[in-house]
């Protein structure tokens, strides 16, 4: 109470000041005053966030291209320049391009299947029927949950022995007995492992791109499609030269998140495999963490995380420019 | 005539029952997928260890009797319990610094006319693209340097990285939405810049930053790499990283308190965030204020 009735004090002052001296019109100096009281205002309210972000994330996103080319390491205060040759030394490593390959099988393999999940999905949410907002809260579901937590609970579900998957498959008569080469072992399997894991990612991230993408449908108004329509246009061109462009910038958005979430994602993997069995599941955000804190290399580690900087650039790109037309 | 009149009806309703069967036929196949894996773990966590471990039965129902001894293993036998508190006061300390420095800076970016504010507004929300991936080793050297490796001090500090840009970005939204009159009568009252923001701005925008609030919240649950990487003493984490590092030991899996562990913290923040989604979508696909 006191410390806000302080603070507005001078303000009201100068405003009774104002009104007293009504008949002289307001001076120049009276309004610049205003003005730079309010950018002060203004710059002083923004200058927590504005710190925090400049020195947890701006700061250390320069410092972890210094440690990209030094030979820090997590037991000495110390660090030397090495040039680039830990990027050199990355690239040379066979760990390396199976990680950066099953990083781009992975993501890939995932936007196509949550594309055709979250359309379908998004399609059936547009219509109208009892018992839709019941749906929809159920199916975002594994979105909403915490990573961490439902990858346990597909890492049970994929368990060696007590798979829930195999058991329907082995009633169904489709898979072999428990211990034969044609029972499938989900995690162990360098052949079923990466596909296992994609597959958490889709469960967890359709749900979002139907979500997306019902925003972006709902975001076009009905007038428009009707004046398409008046104009003579069929389904799909209004489709196709109406709600697709419109819709355009919201998808982008969309995309733009679920590629950063899901290429930057160490935790499904980490949690099912740690990489393994070999390095078949191994992926870049793992092999950062593996190199980086368990091996205590942070500057190789600060290197191959910076890898996936090229892969999220244009991603990051096309969002920026989306935003800045948007304003006009 | 008047056969088609009684026809026609039935006809219209036969329709309107084929559309609903065919919609409920398409849409149960994505709530099975979606809900299933949540049911298996919520079910797995009530049952007998010897009625989990036995593929002769049927396991989608209890063949033994629903039992709590994994729940009570959990909190008698592990950290759970001090994992628990971890999660609550590491969340309640970064909703608080994300109101004060978010609600502020949305505010500033939002109404006070500075300049530059728009480019200073997508600056800051750039920064939640920024991955914890590449983060987290520089981020690293900075906890450590504060004194705050190994204990949950780190993540307190660390969260709001995450936190602070997407509510500065969701409260920029929120105070568009205020109608401008609301500060110039405020103003001409007498009001100064603070009076205004405080007394007459922030009472209208409540439900504004409980929307910020719960989102500092439920994304400081869903990190995972933060917490691995900078806590290590077993009773110093939050649930998210205790559970798949601290009760998968070895090759032996306990999952039934596994299952309940994960769920029993998982599921209330599931659905907290579900009440809100369609503000986090509007939020990152720029469309607050619009």
């Amino acid at each position: 109470m006191t410390s806000t009735s302080q603070a507005g004090d001078p303000d009201t002052k100068s405003v009774r000041v104002a009104v007293s001296l009504a008949a002289i019109p307001r001076s120049r100096g009276w309004f610049r005053s205003q003005t730079s009281r309010r950018l002060g205002f203004g710059y002083a309210l923004l200058a927590p966030a504005a710190l925090y972000v400049t020195l947890l994330v701006a700061v250390p996103f320069l410092f972890s291209l210094y440690l990209a080319v030094s030979d820090a390491s997590v037991g000495e205060q110390m660090a030397g320049f090495v040039g680039l040759e830990n990027f050199k030394a990355a690239l040379e490593m066979d760990t390396f391009w199976i990680a950066l390959r099953n990083s781009v099988v992975f993501f890939v393999a995932a936007a196509i299947l949550k594309s055709i999940l979250g359309t379908s999905l998004a399609f059936l949410l547009l219509q109208n029927f009892r018992g839709k907002k019941i749906v929809r809260a159920l199916v975002v579901i594994p979105f909403t949950l915490p990573v961490a937590i439902s990858v346990l609970g597909w890492k049970w579900m994929y368990d060696s022995q007590f798979s829930v998957f195999n058991w329907v498959l082995s009633r169904m008569g489709l898979i072999g007995a428990y211990g034969t080469d044609a029972w499938p072992v989900w995690l162990g399997d360098p052949r079923l492992a990466l596909i296992a894991c994609v597959l958490v990612n889709v469960w967890r991230t359709f749900p979002f791109s139907a979500i997306v993408l019902l925003a972006g449908f709902t975001s076009v108004p009905n007038e428009v499609l009707d004046a398409a329509k008046v104009d003579g246009c069929t389904f799909m061109q209004r489709f196709h030269h109406v709600v697709v462009p419109m819709i355009f910038p919201i998808l982008m958005v969309g995309f733009l998140f679920d590629t950063v979430f899901t290429l930057s994602d160490l935790s499904v993997v980490y949690i099912l495999t740690q990489g393994g069995p070999g390095n078949a599941t191994q992926i870049l955000p793992v092999l950062a963490y593996q190199i980086g804190i368990q091996a205590g290399n942070l500057g190789r580690g600060a290197a191959i995380a910076l890898f996936l900087v090229p892969l999220l650039a244009p991603a990051m790109f096309v969002f920026l420019r989306n935003l800045k037309r948007r304003e006009y | 005539m008047s056969t088609s009149a009684l026809a026609r009806p039935r006809t219209v309703r036969q329709k309107e029952t084929r559309r609903y069967l065919l919609i409920y036929a398409a849409v149960t196949p994505f709530v099975l997928i979606a809900v299933f894996p949540i049911y298996w773990m919520a079910i797995t966590a009530f049952k007998q260890d010897p009625d989990l471990y036995r593929m002769d039965n049927i396991p989608f129902w209890f063949n033994m009797a629903p039992t709590l001894k994994h729940f009570h293993t959990l909190f008698y036998q592990t950290n759970y319990g001090s994992w628990i508190v971890n999660t609550m006061t590491i969340s309640v300390w970064v909703a608080l610094i994300t109101l004060l420095t978010a609600v502020p800076a949305g505010y500033a970016l939002a109404r006070l006319r500075l300049p530059g504010a728009e480019n200073t507004g997508i600056g800051i929300f750039m920064s939640y693209l920024v991955p914890p991936i590449i983060l987290f080793l520089p981020l690293s050297r900075v906890v450590a340097a504060l004194g705050l490796q190994d204990s949950w001090w780190a993540l307190v500090v660390v969260y709001p990285t995450f936190t602070i840009p997407f509510g500065t970005w969701l409260m920029m939204g929120f105070f568009k939405t205020v109608p401008m009159e609301m500060e110039e009568a405020a103003r001409v009252d007498g009001c100064g810049f603070l009076g205004a923001f405080l007394r007459v701005v922030l009472p209208v925008s409540v439900p504004g930053v409980l929307t910020a609030v719960i989102f500092a919240f439920t994304l400081s649950m869903q990190d995972f790499l933060y917490g691995l990487a900078f806590v290590a003493p077993g009773d110093q984490k939050p649930v998210p990283v205790g559970v798949p590092t601290e009760l998968i030991r070895g090759d032996v899996y306990y999952w039934g308190s596994l299952m309940g562990a994960a769920l029993l913290v998982g599921l209330p923040v599931a659905i907290l965030y579900n009440f809100f989604l369609d503000r986090f979508i509007q939020g990152i696909t720029g469309g607050v204020g619009k």
